[in-house]
């Protein structure tokens, strides 16, 4: 995988049928649809799964550091273990689990490219086997702050117009609608983007096999078509975070990028937070551009 | 009203209410990873779309959900049934489908008001889907039950 800024976080699915006895690693499958691994999934993966397992179910937050802890120590995994994630979806989920890793300061996480729809392309077997590991040790570190954004370094974020990146879909982006396209409108009551926002659709980053794209068309999709820069502080945000999840591991790990945060908040509570601006229309707009923010309905559309 | 006495033949007696109560029971009892496989069961069970459907699917899409899901609810002779598609990337979505048309197949269309909210709370499936993805169960629930009163009453 030439060219890549990290190129060791990802491994290919041979590397992973290489490697499903070792000790040392621990695959882990995260899924929209946890039936999916209930029907078949890489021998001997564990599941994570991103609602039931990583949401504190009371916050709304991510599970605190003793919950993550004991979900850990549950699927064998140790500190010095190289978890391997994969999933549905270009891996959409698995580098949301990927991301909550590094939030607790996990060392070694690596991808499987293509995840589930390049391991059945590969030809390579499905287990229905349940999957126990012997319990594990384990101890995280305090949440790392610099891979999260919360809602008031956002607005600072805005205000000092820095680079933003919304990776929802163009409609979503618009304003024109609240929801992914085929997907359920998860109560946010004001549409738009963020203002100074460009827009670059998650799943662009990824070829039809579920695989990333190649450096040379990451660059020009996020270098040369919205013009970001590796070294300035970016911000990636979706609905929920999870999508920018897979857009903060391409500009981290793929690209090279030197400060990326996603913001988990996303827009579920941008657009339904008092008095903070929003922008409408195909243009990214800016707090110092008042045709743009919220307060003028059209926006620039 | 349908009449009761008009339910004949192979299709089990038990009502509405009662085919989803033991149908909760069965799943209550498992633990979350028994309960991930005794939906993708019923996923298996849901028979292809006929074709006739396929042409129509326009307005039978259920856009709360996260998947693309198509439900026919229909109400023929007076007896209740449930004709559906649900994307293979869904399968839990298309379990629970499966269990809907289990429980309503052959039955008076006034007994689907017994599909109320409270069936997906029973079964405890939200402890093993999260509170996201029940939230789009329960459209598909009221969308058949209102469906199905509907065109029963009608």
């Amino acid at each position: 995988m030439p060219g890549y800024a990290h190129p060791e976080v990802l491994v290919s699915t041979a590397w992973v049928a290489e490697h499903r006895d070792d000790p040392r690693v621990r695959i882990v499958e995260s899924d929209e649809d946890r039936g999916l691994y209930t029907m078949g999934h890489v021998p001997g993966a564990v599941e994570i799964d991103w609602q039931v397992d990583l949401q504190d179910p009371l916050q709304r937050d991510y599970i605190d550091r003793a919950a993550f802890e004991r979900l850990c120590a549950a699927r064998g995994i140790a500190n010095d273990t190289t978890v391997v994630l994969y999933g549905d979806k270009n891996n959409w989920w698995a580098c949301y689990t990927f991301w909550v890793f590094k939030l607790y300061g996990h060392a070694d996480c690596r991808i499987m490219d293509g995840g589930r729809k390049r391991w059945e392309l590969d030809g390579r077997p499905w287990s229905t086997d349940r999957v126990s590991p012997p319990a594990a040790r384990y101890t995280a570190s305090e949440q790392d702050g610099s891979i999260r954004a919360l809602r008031d370094e956002v607005l600072r974020h805005v205000k000092a117009g820095r680079q933003l990146l919304d990776v929802r879909s163009p409609e979503e982006y618009r304003g024109e609608r609240m929801h992914m396209p085929d997907y359920p409108n998860e109560g946010a009551v004001r549409g738009g983007h963020i203002p100074g926002a460009v827009n670059v659709p998650w799943a662009r980053a990824c070829n039809d096999d579920g695989t990333f794209k190649s450096v040379r068309d990451l660059e020009k999709l996020y270098l040369r078509e919205v013009k970001l820069k590796r070294r300035s502080p970016t911000i990636a945000y979706c609905r929920i975070g999870e999508r920018s999840s897979l857009t903060w591991f391409v500009l981290t790990y793929l690209l090279g990028f030197a400060n990326v945060k996603n913001y988990d908040g996303s827009w579920l509570e941008w657009g339904n937070a008092v008095r903070v601006p929003i922008a409408k229309g195909e243009h990214p707009g800016g707090v110092g551009q008042p045709a743009a923010v919220g307060g003028s309905p059209d926006g620039q559309s | 009203m349908a009449d009761e006495a008009a339910v004949t033949g192979g299709t089990a007696g038990d009502s509405v209410a009662e085919r989803l109560a033991r149908i909760a029971d069965e799943f209550a009892d498992l633990d979350s990873r028994d309960k991930l496989e005794l939906l993708v069961e019923y996923a298996a069970s849901l028979p292809p779309l006929p074709a006739a459907y396929a042409a129509r699917r326009g307005d039978s899409r259920v856009h709360e959900c996260q998947t693309p899901v198509f439900l026919w609810p229909e109400v023929i002779d007076g007896r209740a049934g449930l004709v559906a598609e649900v994307a293979p990337e869904a399968p839990t979505v298309k379990g629970f489908v499966a269990v809907l048309a289990e429980a309503v197949a052959g039955r008076p269309a006034a007994e689907a008001a017994a599909l109320d909210d409270t069936f997906i709370d029973r079964t405890g499936l939200t402890d093993v889907l999260g509170i996201l993805r029940s939230r789009g169960l329960r459209a598909i629930l009221a969308r058949v039950r209102k469906s199905l009163l509907a065109a029963g009453a009608g």
